[in-house]
């Protein structure tokens, strides 16, 4: 936590749509100001879906390349850049641990996989060394942990999870909106 | 559709976090056209996320911070360098075959333009704002307040719908620097002569209604002022951007 700033985003310098203006001409000063500014933040959310520091390193390259080359889908009317930013690493993430080279070299990450482990109330991949959003998601209660284990961690659609418990799709969609109801109680 | 409910049903949380199904996003998105509160509690929970996330932070090491850096770096370099790639000798009828396609483009588009032209009603009379937006200046029992800069802040303008029945206030901002992450823009009711604070103006938001709740009813102007993000007990007369009178 040495150079992260703790205030909201807009970070110095710029304001969101200054930075936005920035990131769409393919501004150098603008990419780097993101990369300083996120970088932590967006390692952590990695790191928590796959602890080993080289690999989080790759994937966390490869969302500042996606979000130069992907800028212009950007869409302000649909949310805050941080959002998308979220939303783009836990998407690459997702997929480089689903990817077959990963997968060769972790163990298998099939729906079926974490199910058996939900049941036998595992804990799930975690890195313990950070302080995160799947820690906050650890201390609720059982099945509104594992929906949105299954759901944010995992990128598995609400259908595909009613499958795998064995619940209907509508208690599905109400744990997983109680739950996140419940989480953002939790939020600093 | 009771909207206050749909707020507090946790769909904004899914939606934020990106676990919504197809189909609930489709009906999200058009729902917050139409509710400006509905767009409001959007990024009022995507700004808590936000603090929540920005302040649980593992840096990488240097070595990947300049790794990635170049890496971004040398993105505008390939990109150039495709860009100014020589060209290799160009024969003169490809350049006449690429003249000939953009002109009759160019002629299609004109012709297909004033056919439409031709077509268009006289009156144009569709909102082009959100339906929901629409419907708050247009709804009768509204008092426009036209906002004007105070010195030296002299060319920021807005304009505020105050709905004196629901205590609402909904607020235009035409010109107004947007406020750095330290500060905030707050709106201040004057009662009896005495400021009485309405709350935070969200102003990252653009060309769309901020909401504002309880707006005392007693008000016959109001101030927005520039604080210290999380707004002030007083009012910082010198901070003073807007002024308005009923």
């Amino acid at each position: 936590m040495l150079t992260q700033p703790n205030q909201l985003s807009t970070p110095e310098k710029y304001t969101e749509e200054e930075l936005v203006a920035g990131l769409l001409q393919h501004d150098n000063a603008a990419y780097q100001h993101l990369y300083m500014y996120y970088r932590g933040s967006l390692f952590n959310t990695i790191l928590q879906l796959i602890p080993e520091k080289e690999t989080a390193s790759d994937v966390l390259q490869e969302v500042f390349i996606t979000v130069w080359q992907q800028i212009d889908k950007y869409d302000k009317n649909k949310g805050r850049l941080f959002t998308w930013l979220v939303r783009l690493t836990r998407n690459a993430a997702i997929n480089k641990l689903r990817s077959k080279i990963y997968k060769s070299q972790a163990k298998n990450e099939s729906l079926d996989h974490y199910v058996t482990s939900l049941e036998n109330n595992q804990p799930q991949t975690v890195n313990t060394n950070s302080i995160g959003l799947r820690q906050q998601v650890h201390q609720l209660r059982e099945d509104y942990k594992n929906v949105i284990e299954l759901s944010y961690y995992n990128g598995f659609t609400q259908e595909e999870i009613a499958k795998a418990l064995n619940i209907p799709l509508g208690t599905v969609k109400t744990r997983l909106r109680s739950a996140l109801l419940e989480l953002r109680k939790q939020f600093v | 559709m009771d909207i206050k409910e749909y707020i507090a049903s946790g769909i904004i949380e899914t939606y934020v976090m990106g676990l919504c199904s197809p189909d609930e996003e489709r009906e999200l998105e058009q729902l917050r056209l139409q509710y400006p509160e509905l767009n409001n509690a959007i990024i009022i929970y995507e700004k808590q996320m936000e603090k929540n996330m920005l302040q649980q932070s593992t840096l990488p090491s240097d070595a990947v911070d300049n790794r990635i850096l170049s890496a971004l770096d040398n993105m505008n370099k390939t990109e150039a360098k495709i860009i100014s790639l020589p060209n290799k000798k160009q024969n003169w009828w490809k350049f006449v075959a690429a003249a000939a396609v953009v002109l009759l483009m160019i002629s299609a588009g004109l012709n297909y333009y004033l056919y439409r032209q031709t077509k268009k009603p006289i009156v144009a009379n569709t909102p082009t704002l959100p339906p929901g937006d629409y419907q708050v200046m247009t709804n009768p029992t509204i008092t426009p307040v036209a906002m004007y800069g105070v010195a030296p802040h002299a060319i920021c303008r807005c304009t505020m719908f105050w709905d004196k029945k629901t205590g609402k206030m909904y607020i235009m901002i035409h010109h107004l620097p947007q406020s750095s992450s330290a500060k905030d823009y707050q709106l201040w009711a004057m009662v009896d002569g005495k400021p009485v604070s309405v709350g935070i103006v969200q102003d990252e938001i653009r060309g769309r209604f901020i909401e504002m709740n309880n707006v005392p009813a007693g008000a016959n102007s109001f101030i927005v002022t520039l604080e210290n993000a999380g707004g002030n007990t007083t009012p910082t007369e010198s901070e003073t951007y807007l002024k308005g009178v009923i």
